[in-house]
């Protein structure tokens, strides 16, 4: 793959991943506007689990795995401890910053000297393996949804949690269990993005990545596939002013092409926001 | 088992502090009891220390009383960061052009500063209003957009060409606020915050603008139903709140940094509305709330250097508590007390 094209596809993935899982856990009715903490939280376990010795693939496990732990916390505070899930999102915001803020400090001193860990390897395209899950996830995600028992349990959940919970089914359960999977994803999705890209770790090195997923499942108006095309155009913006910034072109003003990727995002709310397509019980508590 | 909530509120919350306090000490193989001596001492323990309390509570306190007033009319503004930003952007647009009389041009600085702030709502309040956009995203992504546009702006348009880092013009010296008192950084930028949160105080719970407002934030239908134009009020609430954060990034570059550069506002915003949400959204117990998170980031440094644990414990507990206190107080809503 070409250079700008290559770029814009791995800068893709962890959107993807992240989106992904935000969308699951809102197609069964709950929203965690925390995704950029628990992607930090994942970049952090990826690299913290590099510097004590693990290859990339123990790397990528560890951020999984401390994503689901995340998703676990999410579950307990917002889903079965019904508080209030945008507030508990904000509050992990700051706790996952705080804490990879923290456990980075510890691991590399007070110098702040940069350390580097070692990237996941090219199988096809030149593409690692995680980051061709990251496409593969929103069409197994859609089969998920749309073909098998759970995944019809999730969107109840979202839709009608009252009909689920008279059916005898656990909202609580579908929706704790969306979050753990979430959390997966979002992990996952920083894991990449130290794995690949940006190879270390650095305070908030998402960047508002999170956020930007946030905004690309709204953009897709909750439908699997079309997170694709977001994420592809997010992946060029940012791919864009990465070249533009490097290059030091003058003709658009600096702040403009930096800020695109949130501009882009913005406006793709706009734009779809409108049309509806949420859940019909998108952030209420479950019954 | 039923506590009520006036008990069970502040006590997790206590417990929480100190808990992640103290286990964030052992992590960092140093004593519990040093890290929060030095904790104290750092923060309070001289003249140096409380003005550096003070100098960090600036920020903190404004925003946080800006998401008091959103929060009264039932926005929640998650947008603060990006609005402090967006007032530090503009203090440090017109500030450098700013000669002459210093009161004229520290008054046109944070003018514009807050102008800034209330404008960076505006997109927000736009797509809620036309396009159904829920706040809460938009101002996320505003905050994304505040924060590399600055680091744009002091590449480019603001550049100082004379400085090797990418930040902007200093202002000029006889402008930039001076130190309260000798020995502390502080300056008048914290008594221009207190001010501020006294006058919102009064506002809303003692003036028929803040009555409506509240009536707003605890019952939109009801409001309507009494010909409250709610949609304008709210609107006005979070313009400024929106202002509240711009007139802190604005007193942030007058008073403390001089300039603008990137990243400049890592987490005031963010921190403050966990004030706010620890508070309950009262602008007193707000204010008291951000003093201590500003004592914990002003205290954390000195812990760092004496205790070896991380400063960057002044981040992670304000998430914590606002945590424990969402968790009491939706168990406290739940055993009916």
């Amino acid at each position: 793959m070409s250079g700008f094209l290559a770029i814009t596809v791995l800068l893709a993935a962890p959107l993807l991943l992240a989106a992904a899982g935000e969308l699951l856990l809102e197609r069964a009715g709950s929203i965690q506007i925390g995704v950029e903490g628990t992607m930090l939280l994942g970049a952090f376990a990826a690299f913290a689990a590099s510097q004590r010795g693990a290859g990339p693939h123990g790397a990528l496990a560890a951020a999984v795995l401390t994503g689901v732990l995340a998703g676990g916390a999410f579950a307990l505070f917002a889903v079965a401890g019904r508080a209030d899930p945008v507030l508990v999102g904000t509050a992990w915001n700051l706790v996952g910053y705080g804490a990879t803020a923290f456990g980075y400090r510890l691991l590399a001193g007070a110098t702040g000297s940069v350390l580097e860990i070692a990237t996941l390897t090219p199988v096809l395209l030149g593409m690692p393996a995680a980051v061709l899950f990251a496409f593969l996830a929103p069409i197994l995600l859609e089969l998920f949804l749309a073909r098998t028992r759970p995944g019809l349990a999730v969107t109840a959940a979202g839709e009608n949690p009252l009909a689920l919970d008279a059916l005898g089914g656990s909202v609580v359960r579908v929706r704790s269990a969306a979050s753990l999977a979430a959390g997966a994803l979002a992990g996952a999705g920083g894991a990449v993005l130290v794995l690949t890209v940006s190879p270390t770790f650095v305070e908030g090195v998402t960047a508002g990545r999170g956020f930007l997923a946030l905004a690309l499942v709204v953009f897709a108006r909750w439908k699997p596939l079309r997170l694709i095309p977001g994420a592809l155009l997010i992946g060029g913006a940012t791919a864009l002013a990465y070249r533009l910034q490097a290059g030091g072109s003058t003709a658009i003003p600096y702040a403009v092409f930096l800020a695109l990727p949130g501009i882009l995002a913005l406006a793709a709310l706009a734009v779809a926001r409108g049309r509806g397509g949420a859940p019909k019980a998108l952030g209420t508590p479950a019954p | 088992m039923s506590v009520p909530r006036r008990v069970l509120v502040p006590a997790a919350a206590a417990a929480a502090a100190l808990a992640t306090l103290a286990s964030l000490a052992v992590l960092a193989d140093a004593s519990p009891l040093e890290a929060l001596r030095a904790l104290a001492l750092g923060s309070l323990g001289s003249r140096a220390a409380i003005g550096e309390t003070l100098l960090r509570s600036t920020g903190i306190v404004l925003t946080a009383a800006g998401a008091c007033l959103a929060l009264r009319a039932g926005v929640l503004n998650i947008g603060l960061e990006g609005q402090f930003l967006a007032g530090a952007a503009a203090a440090a647009a017109v500030g450098p052009a700013l000669a002459g009389m210093p009161l004229v041009a520290r008054a046109a600085i944070l003018l514009a500063a807050a102008l800034a702030g209330a404008l960076w709502v505006l997109p927000a309040a736009v797509l809620a209003a036309k396009r159904n956009v829920p706040e809460v995203l938009s101002t996320i992504l505003l905050n994304l957009i505040a924060a590399t546009a600055a680091g744009g702006l002091v590449r480019g348009a603001l550049r100082d060409p004379a400085g090797d880092y990418p930040q902007s013009r200093a202002l000029p010296d006889a402008v930039r606020l001076e130190p309260l008192f000798s020995g502390g950084r502080a300056t008048a930028a914290v008594l221009v915050a207190l001010l501020a949160v006294a006058v919102l105080a009064v506002l809303i719970a003692a003036t028929p603008l803040g009555l409506k407002l509240r009536a707003v934030g605890l019952a939109p239908a009801a409001a309507r139903a009494i010909g409250l134009a709610d949609g304008r009020l709210k609107v006005l609430a979070f313009a400024g709140s929106g202002a509240l954060a711009g007139l802190a990034g604005g007193l942030e570059v007058l008073g403390v940094t001089g300039r603008l550069y990137d990243p400049f506002a890592a987490g005031v915003g963010y921190t403050g509305l966990a004030a706010a949400l620890l508070g309950q959204a009262q602008p007193v117990a707000s204010a008291f709330a951000g003093l201590f998170f500003a004592a914990l980031g002003a205290g954390s440094s000195a812990m760092q250097r004496d205790t070896g644990v991380p400063a960057a414990l002044a981040a992670l507990v304000p998430g914590v508590l606002v945590l424990a206190v969402l968790a009491a107080r939706a168990r406290a809503g739940r055993s009916g007390s």
